[in-house]
């Protein structure tokens, strides 16, 4: 049985190299998608450029798709990923723009850890009884409520009666220390600067809160499915026979064995939210990679960014596996019987 | 004799399933004073693990239901008792062996910290740390069983190695390697060879019988004043099973704990228990003291049980010789629930259910240990072949 640390690495590194193929898998999908020759396809991604932009891009997506998938394969390792239309690089701006989405996607991921599976306990320790009930209205709300709709509801009800920011990472545009990480509650923290890191968590909590009220079910869901299975199995009972009050039986025994599956469908979840975050970006402001892809896509009236278009769609297809992968690597730690070697 | 741990008063248990309702518990008592071993005998479906799991109310309820009939365990009705108080009466108080072994450790946790999590548990209880059961009598003290001359004494002498070590225990907070060193002399305690490597092992490392002797360390740990083994054996494998039970027949001598021993094997319960209760149908049919009721048996059910085992009792269907088959719960035959398999029944034994009345006629009825048989003809069953 392999399950010492230097198995681990072996275990992370093995995930990693079988990322390799699947994120080459991944690229070509994404170009192929996004280079099918389409008739028309320049009017209407430009649909009111001038002859000079259309007759270039003409030329950039009308050529063969080898040679074209060879020289944007090269210029995406070297760190090129295209520029708008406007003459913007691709590359900095996502750059610039992700972390503030994975930030914004932790931060409803935690709130789903600390409230949805806590709910997902108490719906299986009362199953059919009103807790239960109560638990599967509450998470049924969150998943019947469109984005939009609760994003709005919640920028213009619940964040004025809360007394919460609900627009962008902080108070002030820009922030008097240098973004690092580009997370803002981050950077402030490493800036040292308390009022300001408040400041960016009051800012998170809406948007965040948001993104997690709408796929809480997820998490609560199967929280208690697998409680469900996991409570008439032997060891629930000699744990309750060692004298463990329910709490300790119930979050100690019981969740530590059921997290096991949450953990992989969470992960597996964290990857979907990255791109299920473009309308509530888009209404709180929050500058991440959402509200890039919607002006990549001529949202708001802004001009159409095609090679940033392309570029969001690998990103937010890489955070999904990734984030597979980490789910894998989480199960692998959290099931004793697995074999790390 | 001492107090009873145990008082089991016309116990009668339910399970209400789609199906219908299963009597599988009805009107059972029993008494278990310290150091005294109860041996529990009868067929699969018979009840058993019923009884023993609703003792410290570990059925769950539904589809259980206690219908009627007191568990008063150190003076306090358990049948009575919210659920918020149940735990406090476990494993320091209750401990029990359980049939499944296989699964009966939890797959995510190391063998230490569930053994550490056990010892835990009645230290803090012992030192007053968590609160301690109430609406008994009188508050639960955790450190000592009920009759404190006999069994406190002997408890704590065996079970830790040293008085040293329990001093140490009582006066201050223990620390790490003392709590160590305790869950290591208790893995020595049930004869693990290695306990050293076997506490950093996961349960599925280890084998059938090897867990099971980790279950039995975890309730022996716990210091129980009532210990509750069904079939401990049952589900090992035939060679382990022999050494698992040579382990249970030394412990019992060790720990001078109440024991309800379990067992459809009566081989076993012949060479543990003091008094043997028979159970068929549900219900006790003949109780009485081993000896007395292996030599004289009293009941057509428990003739037929000792003639069908073959020598020295043991045997892995006794039941295969007994003409008929063993009634459903759901519809248990009137009167007595034997009746349809009995060589000595008549109309009578249709109508209402014989008591367990004594053996002896000049016996005071109220004894629960006296040799006592469930049936109307019960003078006739030593005349049957
Ligand atoms: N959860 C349950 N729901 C419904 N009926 C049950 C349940 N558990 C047990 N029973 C019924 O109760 C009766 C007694 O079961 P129990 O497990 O106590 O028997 P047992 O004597 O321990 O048998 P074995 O020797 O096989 O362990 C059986 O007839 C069984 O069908
Ligand atoms: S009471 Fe009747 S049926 Fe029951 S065991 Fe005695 S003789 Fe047989
Ligand atoms: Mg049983």
């Amino acid at each position: 049985m392999g399950r010492s640390p230097g198995d681990l690495l072996i275990f992370v590194l093995k995930r990693l190299l079988q990322l390799i193929p699947v994120l080459i898998g991944v690229i070509v999908l994404t170009f192929i998608c996004t280079h099918l020759k389409l008739s028309g396809l320049c009017n209407a991604v430009y649909p009111h450029a001038s002859k000079a932009v259309i007759d270039a891009c003409n030329a950039k997506y009308g050529a063969p798709l080898l040679p074209q998938f060879v020289s944007y394969i090269t210029n995406l390792l070297q760190g090129n990923w295209g520029a708008s239309t406007l003459g913007q690089a691709v590359y900095p701006a996502i750059a610039a723009d992700l972390p503030a989405t994975i930030e914004l996607v932790l931060a409803a991921l935690f709130l789903m850890i600390v409230i949805g599976i806590p709910l997902g306990v108490i719906a299986a320790q009362y199953g059919g009884r009103w807790a239960d009930h109560l638990v599967r209205i509450f998470y049924l709300s969150g998943w019947a409520t469109p984005t939009y709709l609760g994003a709005v509801l919640a920028a213009v009800f619940i964040g004025p009666a809360l007394g919460l920011p609900t627009r962008g990472e902080y108070s002030t545009v820009v922030p008097p220390f240098p973004q690092y990480t580009h997370m803002s509650v981050v950077d402030a923290i490493i800036a040292g600067n308390f009022p300001y890191t408040v400041d960016a968590i009051e800012h998170l909590i809406l948007p965040a809160s948001v993104l997690a009220f709408i796929n809480m079910g997820i998490a609560t869901r199967m929280t208690r499915a697998s409680m469900l299975e996991v409570l008439p199995l032997d060891f629930v009972r000699s744990a309750r026979m060692k004298g463990l009050s329910e709490f300790w039986v119930m979050y100690k025994h019981a969740l530590r064995n059921a997290l096991i599956t949450t953990t992989t469908v969470l992960g597996v979840t964290a990857g979907g939210l990255l791109a299920g975050t473009v309308v509530i970006e888009e209404v709180f402001d929050w500058p991440g990679i959402g509200q890039y892809a919607y002006d990549a896509i001529g949202g708001g009236g802004s001009v159409a960014n095609f090679d940033g278009a392309i570029a969001v769609v690998i990103v937010f297809a890489i955070g999904v596996v990734v984030a597979n992968m980490i789910a894998d690597i989480l199960y692998g730690v959290l099931d004793p019987r697995v074999d790390w070697r | 004799m001492t107090d009873p741990v145990l008082i089991v008063n016309d116990l009668s248990v339910t399970y209400t399933v789609g199906a219908g309702t299963f009597y599988a518990v009805s009107d059972v008592s029993l008494e278990i004073e310290p150091g005294r071993v109860i041996g529990i005998v009868g067929e699969t479906g018979c009840g058993k693990s019923t009884l023993a799991k609703a003792i410290p109310r570990l059925l769950p309820e539904p589809p259980a239901t206690i219908g009627s009939g007191s568990i008063v365990f150190r003076g306090t009705d358990l049948v009575k008792v919210g659920r918020r108080q149940l735990p406090m009466i476990r494993g320091t108080g209750i401990g029990m062996i359980f049939q499944e072994p296989l699964n009966s450790l939890n797959p995510a946790f190391r063998v230490y910290d569930q053994l550490l999590e056990a010892i835990q548990i009645r230290h803090y209880r012992e030192m007053g740390w968590v609160k301690s059961f109430q609406g008994g009598e009188r508050p639960f003290d955790y450190s000592k069983p009920p009759d404190t001359t006999t069994v406190a004494g002997s408890l704590s002498k065996i079970i830790v190695p040293s008085g040293a070590a329990e001093e140490a225990v009582r006066d201050r907070l223990a620390t790490r390697s003392q709590f160590r060193e305790e869950v290591l002399s208790y893995l020595r305690l049930v004869r693990i060879n290695d306990p050293e490597t076997i506490l950093n092992l996961y349960p599925h490392e280890l084998s059938g019988g090897m867990r099971q002797r980790i279950m039995i360390a975890m309730a022996l740990s716990e210091k129980p004043s009532l210990l509750i083994a069904d079939e401990p054996t049952s589900a090992l494998d035939v060679t382990i099973q022999a050494q698992v039970l040579t382990l249970m027949k030394e412990l019992i001598d060790e720990v001078q704990a109440a024991i309800l021993f379990i067992s459809h094997d009566l081989g076993v319960i012949a060479e543990t228990a003091d008094e043997i209760g028979v159970m068929y149908a549900g219900r006790i049919v003949e109780y009485g003291p081993v000896a007395e009721v292996f030599r004289d048996p009293r009941h057509p059910y428990t003739k037929a049980l000792l003639k069908a085992a073959p020598a020295h009792y043991k045997s892995d269907g006794p039941l295969s010789s007994i003409p008929g088959s063993v009634p459903n719960l759901s519809r248990p035959p009137s009167g007595c629930r034997f009746h349809p398999r009995c060589a000595l029944a008549r109309d009578v034994c249709k109508g209402d259910t014989p008591p367990l009345a004594p053996v002896d006629p000049a016996a005071p009825p109220e004894s629960r240990h006296i040799h006592r048989s469930a049936c109307y003809f019960q003078s006739e069953v030593p005349g049957l072949p």
